[in-house]
């Protein structure tokens, strides 16, 4: 109980500071967005006018504890350029980005634990041999020259998907297998190597001692291999992230990752600090929640370090 | 104990491929510098419009053209050079952040120690790519932005490893005796301490050069890089004509993954050597 209330005042405290650096970091970027909006032929009166309005001429600490009020109440004020409320934006464009990192966490977990108990259980066979070729190589290409290949074969050649839209559930199938391949890999890697390091265990000969057939026996091994792998997928995380963001933008998807890339090329403020605000909070309450459950399964990974 | 029928089939092949990069990285540098201009000037791929989007092979051209009209060729290899520097640019300069302030939070205590260790998980726990793009959008689009952003978020692995591998030294008989006899600390740190944690160090680094390689691209990809000749950015222009010329995307991707596949082999096979816990490592 304690470990959990010390967790949250530390999560609290890194959001804290993250809020104050992508502020204060956004502000210090170059170009200016009322000019953007107002375009060049605009007097300097109306570009004061419109900046009062906005309330860009206050000081920078003053729209810093306004920002942080609004964040507290959920006011996150509107976009400079739709004048939209931030925080529908936001809601408008979670439910694809959320739905594509889920489900390609979940089956590359799936798929990721059997290839790797495969590899595992058929060491040094053939098969071991072409699955440790296939995630070598699927690990040097990264989602953005995936993405193109993958779309050259399925989409173009073969036309079994299609792409470049986001309504039916064939138009899912391409982002998901470009974020699912190189995660995959990953977590087949991870576990052949525990699985093997778990099979010399002693308690592996007593299950064998024991009489249980080689199936039981390997799905024992693979339950004790889960918090490893719920620890990749922890400390890949930010790649999922990052992955899924350049996925939306390769596939049109109208995610959070889009969002992100089309306010920093307007220089709208306010939807950039809410898309990295609230992608940095779901990343580290996910990141905290998973660090929990390794700790209080595993008390040997302790922090504090008593 | 270092001769090349030592190492693992994975060293071999992996240093190999490198070799194969070096040896091209050279020889354009060579070609760029010396033979089409002269230093410190180079000789960039030239831009034809009329000869946009050639096939591989066509009028003499290896790889073909891009959409600009440039040899595609050149222009590859112009990226090959600029992922190299941003990679050994990025990963030395974390090497050396990463074991100066790895050192500090093992020997120091008190507030030096939990100012870096806060520091270190708060960078930790925020998605990297998001700090590099507010970096990126802040300096401007430049090699020295690029790495900048890069190194502000791959130091913190760096200290890690460094960190526990100096409290393992530390804690060693001969460095205590180092201790005992008077040494200085930072006759310590340069003289006993850096030589004993080096060859872990370098093995982390072999490692981290892929992943720089990667997230460079990714940057460029997003039209944050540092140049246009970053094969991120080589690979958003030829993903618009993916219809018309996919020999873009696929000599790119291509030129990409092996030498990724080459530093990922020799990363994970020096690993295998040097681990004595391994079970591949064979005499």
């Amino acid at each position: 109980m304690e470990l959990l209330i010390r967790k949250i005042i530390y999560f609290i405290f890194t959001l804290f500071m993250a809020t104050a650096a992508i502020f204060f970091v956004v502000r210090l970027s170059p170009g200016d967005p009322v000019e953007r909006i107002l375009g060049p032929d605009a007097t300097d009166i109306e570009i004061e006018s419109y900046r009062s309005q906005l309330g860009l001429d206050q000081s920078a600490f003053h729209q810093f504890i306004d920002y942080l009020t609004g964040l507290v109440t959920g006011n996150m004020g509107e976009s400079l350029f739709s004048n939209e409320e931030v925080v529908s934006l936001m809601a408008q464009h979670m439910p694809p980005t959320i739905f594509l990192a889920l489900t390609s966490v979940f089956l590359a977990m799936v798929i990721g634990s059997c290839v790797g108990v495969w590899a595992a259980t058929h060491k040094s066979g053939w098969s071991d041999n072409i699955i440790r070729i296939v995630t070598l190589v699927s690990l040097a290409f990264p989602i953005f020259s995936l993405a193109p290949i993958l779309v050259l074969i399925f989409a173009i050649r073969l036309q079994w998907f299609p792409v470049s839209e986001w309504e039916s559930a064939a138009h899912t199938v391409l982002p998901i297998m470009t974020l699912v391949i190189p995660l995959s890999s990953i977590i087949a890697r991870v576990a052949r190597n525990k699985f093997l390091e778990e099979c010399n265990a002693p308690w592996v000969t007593v299950l064998y001692a024991k009489g249980l057939n080689d199936f039981s026996v390997w799905l024992s091994i693979t339950k004790v291999c889960l918090p490893t792998i719920l620890n990749v997928v922890a400390i890949q995380l930010s790649v999922v992230l990052a992955g899924t963001m350049i996925t939306e933008t390769i596939f049109d998807i109208p995610g959070v990752g889009t969002l992100l890339f089309d306010s920093i090329q307007n220089r709208d403020y306010p939807v950039v600090q809410a898309a990295i605000i609230y992608s940095t909070a779901i990343y580290m309450l996910i990141y905290f929640i998973v660090d929990y459950i390794n700790e209080v399964l595993d008390p040997r990974i302790s922090t504090g370090g008593q | 104990m270092f001769s090349w029928s030592n190492f693992n089939k994975e060293v071999k092949i992996g240093f190999s491929i490198l070799g194969l990069y070096l040896i091209w990285a050279i020889g354009w540098l060579f070609y760029s510098l010396v033979l089409k201009g002269s230093f410190g000037r180079p000789y960039l791929p030239q831009t034809d419009i009329r000869r946009e989007l050639f096939r591989p092979f066509q009028d003499g051209l290896v790889l073909g053209t891009d959409i600009y009209g440039r040899s595609l060729l050149e222009v590859i290899s112009s990226g090959l050079i600029y992922s190299l520097g941003v990679a050994f640019t990025v990963s030395l300069s974390c090497l050396a952040i990463g074991v100066s302030v790895g050192y500090l939070t093992a020997r120091k205590s008190g507030f030096i120690r939990s100012f870096l260790d806060t520091l270190t998980n708060l960078i930790f726990v925020f998605p990297s790519i998001l700090i590099a793009i507010m970096i990126m959008s802040v300096l401007g689009q430049s090699f020295w932005g690029l790495v900048f952003a890069l190194v502000v978020t791959g130091w913190p692995a760096y200290a890690r490893i460094a960190r526990g591998e100096a409290l393992r030294v530390l804690g060693l008989s001969y460095v205590e005796s180092a201790k005992a006899v008077g040494m200085g600390e930072m006759r310590l740190f340069l003289k006993v301490v850096i030589p004993a944690i080096m060859p872990v160090m370098l093995i982390h680094l072999v490692l981290g050069l892929g992943g720089v390689i990667i997230s460079e691209a990714a940057l460029g990809f997003l039209g944050l890089g540092g140049s246009e000749y970053s094969w991120g950015a080589l690979l958003s222009t030829a993903k618009s004509v993916l219809l018309e010329a996919p020999h873009l995307v696929v000599s790119i991707s291509f030129t990409m993954a092996g030498l990724i596949i080459g530093l990922n082999l020799c990363g994970d096979g020096l690993r295998d050597y040097f681990d004595p816990h391994s079970r591949k490592r064979k005499g």
